[in-house]
């Protein structure tokens, strides 16, 4: 036997033959081989080695990659005739086909649709604040703040009233400091003799903030265009304002803007300022919705300043925003260390402020909109991880219209195999029939986008309650029809590209002969896979959709412990007044109840206050305080389980507790309590009595130890107890009427203002009844694009075994047991999808409820259950089909072959 | 265009295989060109010039018959033709007419 030669490098062999043309390969690799072998001869088997490799690397020039041109070549995919071929038989495809067309189209329109709007609402959300110069650098002082030593520790969005000033003269970290402070008011124009124009305070649910007292260094923060007065002096000295170009208009109708300048405005009934400028309004989407910017030397100058201290360092006030903007080149590490060690010098226990410790921080700009730890009085907070489930949402669904897409196209690629064996035959190359495939996708995600932007508008409206207000759509604009064609991109790639991939893969010899594909086996596996993941999404969605229901309804009926049944609650201007209007309710006959309260037992007016528990030793306790005369617990129906109610008093006598303030403590049974003492502020009240605990916040938060006490200063708003049940407005029309009418004579001037208890409950819960008419939505969406899906496969099948169904008829197979052979298989897929999607869904769930101290439980019937559903669904589906199949007259199907 | 212009390297490549009549494939022409010239060639250089001039059709070529000692592949014979012959001729009278006009073939002294 022959001693084996030295061989060439495996790698450098198969580099050669990958990139070198195919007309130039075998010369290439002779040549290349003789020369080894010669090499080896002459320096051995490792320097010949490496003079191949060598020798290998340096042919990929274009001389060796240029591929000889095809003579035989086929019509570009791009020709006229070529793309108005592709059209008609797409045209007549689709025609053909109208069953699984319609399918297809109806599946991808919702898809693209749901993606269109949640796009548009995603990319309105995200356009918040992000137009600003330098917005890198501005940032919003923000901070942790604890009251005293038992306090929790809170986030907060705003500092201390003192600590801006203070910061611009001990600090060099920041480029500027502003503060502004909300103010809500309403506003009067005065017209010279003539009746002054008067403008209402605004609504806080639902109008932007508009009026602020901001320091000239505003205006150097966030950049407006002026349009009239003197930037560098319009805020400077006091009672000067300054207004965006709207506002104006509103306040001044068409006046020429530099002749506003000059005229007066009155705020807060007293405040006269003087219009120093107009600022052109923001065209982008802002937070800072302010229109009316009085100039913050104002405080000082008026009444304004019993209620702004600026110079404490003791309290915060949301109303009271603070910005900086960093030093070019300094970053947030470095602005940090200097705000921690201002805030050390500050707040400390030996540092003058007592318990009170603020220890300052900076939240970016760019999180203004999102974060929902620091809360103010003008941003609306979007809300991010429902963004996320919304993109998510907007995904899945697009991946189960173009799962439809490819299980129905493979499915009846059999039907085109001839069509791909001829057009293989003339001369079309792989990649020209998977353009061709594709163009038919292309056609079809058209229809589909124009179909999209034709029920965008109606969708926006539809779910106008679930839309942030602002999102505008329009047919032309450049972003969205940017996007609209990016989705429609993917949609095509991702629904096209796999059924072109396998159709275009035909053999054109087995494919003419017409046995089909060799690989129909494998085929099947992944259609059955896709089919799979649709239903496990849909079967997610079902399972939200129950869970989420039940736990809506476990709030809506969960005894809170005290009766809402048509309670009013009406707010006050806080004033003394508010104790004569108690009295003049009273005596309207058929009112059961008016107590003078601070907040009613659950709302979203929640205080913490520090208790001293007087016993052997004091205890400090942090409990949730609840301001209500001797009227309160009668009112809401709280039940006394020891002790008694508070006594009619005009000033804080008494405490009365709930249940987990005397467990907390260590008291086994409620009336061990009774008479002990308990400090407020440095004074101590005996506890007169025991509640049963009852639900002061939300259900997302556990029962806090709670005292109900009657603190006169507080208690300014009324309850008021209607003597009807239910709410019907009718029947309660002429007693609000009545409310009224009495209000009006207390208070002439201001709006009247009530709000039924349980609505205001109800409003707690807006998030997750949002929440779940989106899972509602989507699993609606889902589970019909699914068994659209389904459909077509079913229909598809039961066409494909007519002739084995003819023969198992004949054979004296019964209906049902053909029924059953046409819908085992989909049902086995289902009952994968349960299994697969039970764990997914338990997991979401899981963490949604966790949100909830109070929850209901995940139960196992809750997945049979959304199984059944599906296999329902599922069957009803399939079954209208194969019955239709099997009822069929084998003598017809048998007849022609 | 009347003619079709060669590089100096061509041109070396378009002589080598007239001169080796028939016998002319990559390996022998490298080996060739490097013992005549005495330059380091590679054998990508020879390969694109061959290229270059059959593009030109200056060079013809057919496929030999298998041989072991490449491995079972054929070699690539190439042929001067006819167009490839006269372009080196024209060459050469351009070369001889100016060598004879070129009568001192010495330096200049005063340069």
């Amino acid at each position: 036997m022959k001693p084996k030669l030295p061989q060439p490098p495996r790698w450098a062999e198969h580099l050669l033959e990958w990139f070198c043309a195919p007309h130039l390969l075998e010369e290439i690799q002779g040549d290349l081989y003789e020369r080894f072998q010669r090499q080896v001869k002459l320096f051995g088997a490792r320097s010949a080695r490496k003079q191949y490799a060598w020798a290998v690397l340096s042919f990929i020039r274009p001389f060796a990659l240029k591929r000889k041109p095809n003579p035989h070549s086929s019509t570009s995919s791009f020709h006229p005739a070529m793309l108005r071929n592709h059209f008609t038989i797409a045209w007549r495809n689709l025609a053909r086909n109208k069953v699984s067309a319609l399918i297809n189209l109806t599946g991808l329109t919702l898809g693209i649709s749901a993606c269109l709007v949640i796009g548009v609402i995603t990319g309105f959300e995200l356009s918040y604040d992000t137009f600003h110069p330098d917005s890198e650098r501005i940032y919003r002082l923000v901070g942790t703040v604890k009251f005293n030593k038992a306090a929790e520790q809170q986030a907060i969005g705003f500092a201390p009233r003192a600590v801006p000033q203070a910061l611009r003269n001990e600090t060099s970290g920041f480029e500027v400091v502003a503060t502004f402070h909300n103010m809500e008011s309403g506003v009067v124009v005065p017209k010279g003799q003539a009746e002054p124009l008067v403008f209402k305070a605004r609504n806080m649910e639902g109008d932007p903030a508009q009026i602020i007292l901001a320091d000239p260094q505003y205006f150097d923060i966030f950049q407006y265009q002026w349009l009239a007065g003197n930037p560098q002096t319009a805020l400077n000295a006091p009672h000067q304002v300054v207004l965006s170009e709207k506002k104006a208009r509103i306040y001044f109708g068409n006046l020429p803007l530099a002749s506003i300048l000059g005229k007066e405005l009155i705020y807060r009934d007293s405040i006269r300022t003087t219009v120093t400028g107009i600022v052109a309004d923001w065209k982008h989407n802002s937070d800072f919705t302010f229109t009316d910017f009085i100039s913050s030397a104002t405080i000082p100058a008026s009444f304004l300043k019993r209620e702004i201290n600026l110079d404490e360092w003791t309290d915060i006030w949301s109303a009271s925003q603070t910005f900086v903007k960093l030093n070019k080149g300094s970053n947030e590490a470095k602005a940090q260390t200097e705000l921690t060690a201002f805030g050390k010098k500050h707040f400390g226990p030996n540092r003058g402020t007592g318990e009170f410790l603020f220890a300052p921080g900076l939240q970016p700009l760019s999180d203004l909109h999102f974060n929902p730890v620091y809360m103010d009085n003008y941003t609306r907070k979007a809300h991010l991880p429902t963004l996320y489930g919304l993109i998510g949402i907007a995904v899945f669904i697009l991946l189960i219209a173009a799962i439809n897409f490819i299980n129905l196209s493979t499915a009846q690629s059999l039907r085109r195999s001839r069509e791909v064996g001829v057009r293989k035959v003339l001369g079309s190359k792989r990649s020209n029939l998977i353009w061709q495939f594709m163009s038919e996708t292309l056609i079809l995600t058209f229809l589909a986008m124009l179909m999209a932007l034709l029920l965008a508008k109606p969708i926006l409206h539809t779910f106008r309650s679930f839309i942030p207000t602002g999102v505008q759509f329009s047919f032309f604009n450049p972003n969205i029809l940017l996007f609209l064609l990016g989705i429609a991109l993917i949609t095509v790639f991702l629904a096209g590209f796999y059924p072109s991939w396998v159709l275009s893969a035909f053999r054109p010899a087995i494919a003419l002969k017409g046995t089909g594909s060799s690989r129909g086996q494998q085929r099947g596996y992944l259609r059955k896979g896709l089919i799979i993941f649709q239903f496990t999404v849909s079967l997610v969605f079902i399972i939200a959709t129950l869970i989420v229901g039940r736990q809506l309804s476990f709030i809506r009926n969960k005894d809170l412990g005290f009766s809402t049944d048509v309670v009013v609650t009406i707010n006050t201007p806080r004033d003394n007044k508010s104790a004569v209007l108690a009295q003049k309710l009273r005596q309207i006959s058929g009112i059961e109840q008016v107590s003078m309260q601070w907040s009613a037992p659950l709302s979203d007016w929640y205080m913490l206050t520090k208790i001293t528990f007087q016993d052997e030793k004091p205890i400090d306790i942090e409990a949730s305080t609840k301001v209500g005369d001797e009227h309160y617990l009668p009112l809401y129906q709280l039940n006394l389980l020891a002790g008694r109610n508070i006594m009619p008093s005009d000033t804080l006598k008494e405490f009365v507790v709930n249940e987990t303030f005397v467990k907390n403590l260590g008291f086994k049974k409620p009336a061990e309590i009774l008479g002990k003492l308990a400090n407020l502020n440095g004074r101590n009240y005996p506890i007169v009595g025991v509640v049963q605990d009852f639900h002061e916040n939300s259900l997302h938060a556990m029962i806090k130890p709670t005292i109900i006490a009657y603190i006169p200063d507080m208690a300014k708003d009324l309850a008021v107890k209607l003597p009807t049940k239910g709410k019907n407005l009718t029947d309660l029309g002429p007693m609000l009427a009545d409310l009224q009418k009495n209000w009006r004579e207390v208070y002439p001037n201001e709006a009247f203002n009530y709000t039924f208890l349980d609505d205001s409950i109800e409003k707690l819960y807006a998030k997750e009844q949002k929440t779940a008419q989106l899972v509602n939505t989507a699993s609606a969406i889902a589970i019909l694009i699914s068994c659209l899906g389904l459909l077509g496969l079913a229909t598809f099948t039961a066409e494909q075994r007519t002739k084995e169904i003819g023969v198992r008829k004949v054979m004296g197979a019964s209906i049902a047991s053909i029924v059953a052979l046409l819908s085992t298989d989909f049902i086995c897929l289902i009952v994968i999808a349960i299994v697969i999607s039970s764990p997914i869904a338990w997991w979401g769930m899981n963490q949604w409820l966790n949100g909830f101290a109070y929850h209901v439980a995940i139960e196992w019937w809750v997945f049979a259950l959304a199984g059944v559903i599906a296999i329902g669904i599922a069957m009803l589906t399939v079954s209208f089909q194969s019955i239709k199949a099997a009822l069929r007259n084998p003598t017809e199907s048998l007849k022609s072959e | 265009m009347k003619r079709t212009y060669l590089g100096e390297f061509e041109e070396l490549v378009l002589l080598t295989v007239a001169v080796l009549e028939g016998e002319a494939y990559g390996v022998v022409l490298l080996h060739e060109l490097i013992a005549q010239t005495g330059r380091s060639l590679r054998l990508n250089q020879v390969h694109s010039a061959l290229q270059r001039l059959e593009d030109k059709g200056m060079l013809s070529s057919e496929m030999g018959e298998p041989t072991a000692e490449r491995g079972g592949r054929r070699k690539r014979l190439f042929k001067v033709t006819a167009f490839g012959l006269r372009t080196l001729e024209e060459i050469q009278q351009i070369r001889s007419s100016l060598w004879n006009r070129f009568s001192n073939p010495k330096t200049d002294p005063s340069l």
